[in-house]
């Protein structure tokens, strides 16, 4: 990808991505993983979680790595400015326009149609991370299209629990649920026990 | 504050937001805390209702949620220029950092067997973020049978058919016009001033 590509394609994130970080998570892979086949899907999963233990926004940090691998510190550059450009550009204009006309037709209509939709790509973030921790492979959804259409469906040989994933996966919700621990200290916690655990 | 000069506050706009950006793991919500702490606590440059304005305005308009309130707050206190600032100063230390990560560790597949373990561990407690967030916001988002329906639908159509989410988030705009479009309908009310029709 070149550095025009690389900024039109993060500005066209900028504008689309509604509520934080896991929602652009789907919206990467869609486009850098699985349309223009830049990273693989391993590669992606390392980096959202660098980019969750370095300080600083989810996206930026994803947009500035996937930047860098892609064009070098230009690339990182430009991949982040093209991620906040709209921000920019349209921010004031949005935050006055939904601050003035929230209780309008157009504007809470809108609103009312991007929240659950964005829920649903939160989720299907969710069932992308399980397929690189809890499981050994992406959960296998098209099994159930087939089963739709012909009655049998046959799972991957490759798809299996990781217990080690699908244990400290649910260490993490326990202590999340049960303490007030950082996300930091949860997410070191949980490289050393998957050093430990998962070799 | 009369006595702060122009400059003196776009420099406390970059500076806030740059120590904020540098400091805070987790980005988005994570930093809405320190945002109340410096600017409404301590310097007095927005009101209690103005934040509680911005926490929910970062969150619908799109855009990263840290960029934007450092858009909100910049623009509050010293215009265009504060918006430059403010924003600038969120993004500069995660691409310093990234860049210099990226520069000293470019190939994201390791092969050292601890590593790709300790990637695994934090790939799993990602997960388990992620899986919190979720239902922390299906508890927020999912309010009647319509928001059910939109969420169950664009998730078959990311997950199983494979539809992108841009064009899913697009498509739910005018769905969501639509119904609310139809709700007035319903209403015994006179329409309230503002909407159309």
């Amino acid at each position: 990808m070149n550095l025009t590509t690389l900024f039109l394609v993060f500005a066209k994130f900028g504008c689309i991505s509604f509520g934080g970080g896991f929602v652009l998570v789907p919206i990467l892979i869609a486009e850098m993983v699985e349309k223009r086949q830049v990273i693989s899907m391993k590669v992606f999963g390392n980096l959202v979680s660098i980019a969750q233990v370095t300080p600083g926004p989810i996206g930026i940090n994803s947009a500035t790595y996937i930047g860098y691998l892609q064009g070098g510190i230009p690339g990182g550059v430009i991949a982040s400015l093209g991620l906040i450009f709209p921000s920019l550009v349209l921010g004031p204009l949005a935050f006055y326009s939904i601050a003035r006309w929230k209780d309008s037709l157009l504007v809470s209509g809108m609103l009312k149609g991007i929240r659950p939709a964005s829920l649903a790509l939160v989720f299907f973030a969710m069932f992308l991370f399980m397929g690189m921790s809890v499981f050994t492979a992406q959960i296998p959804f098209h099994a159930l299209i087939d089963l739709v259409k012909t009655g049998t469906a046959s799972i991957p040989a490759d798809f299996r629990i990781s217990w080690g994933g699908l244990g400290i996966c649910a260490a993490v919700m326990l202590l999340m649920w049960k303490t007030k621990l950082s996300s930091t200290v949860l997410i070191l916690l949980s490289a050393a026990a998957g050093a430990l655990l998962c070799r | 504050m009369p006595e702060i000069s122009y400059w003196k506050k776009l420099w406390v706009l970059f500076y806030t937001f740059a120590k904020i950006a540098a400091l805070v793991v987790g980005g988005g919500y994570a930093i809405l805390p320190v945002v109340e702490e410096t600017f409404s606590k301590k310097n007095n440059w927005l009101t209690s209702e103005e934040l509680l304005d911005m926490m929910g305005l970062v969150q619908t308009v799109p855009g990263i949620i840290a960029c934007n309130s450092a858009i909100y707050v910049g623009r509050r206190v010293a215009g265009f220029g504060g918006i430059l600032a403010a924003a600038f100063g969120v993004c500069l230390p995660s691409v310093l950092i990234i860049l210099v990560i990226a520069m000293f560790f470019p190939d994201l597949d390791p092969k050292n067997p601890w590593l790709l373990g300790a990637f695994r561990g934090v790939r799993a407690c990602v997960t388990a973020l992620v899986t919190m967030t979720a239902f922390r916001m299906a508890k927020k988002v999912l309010k009647s049978w319509f928001e059910y329906v939109i969420a169950l639908i664009a998730l078959v159509l990311v997950l199983l058919l494979k539809v992108e989410p841009v064009y899913v988030i697009l498509g739910a705009m005018p769905i969501g016009v639509l119904y609310a479009w139809y709700q007035l309908g319903k209403k015994p009310l006179p329409a309230r001033d503002g909407a159309e029709k």
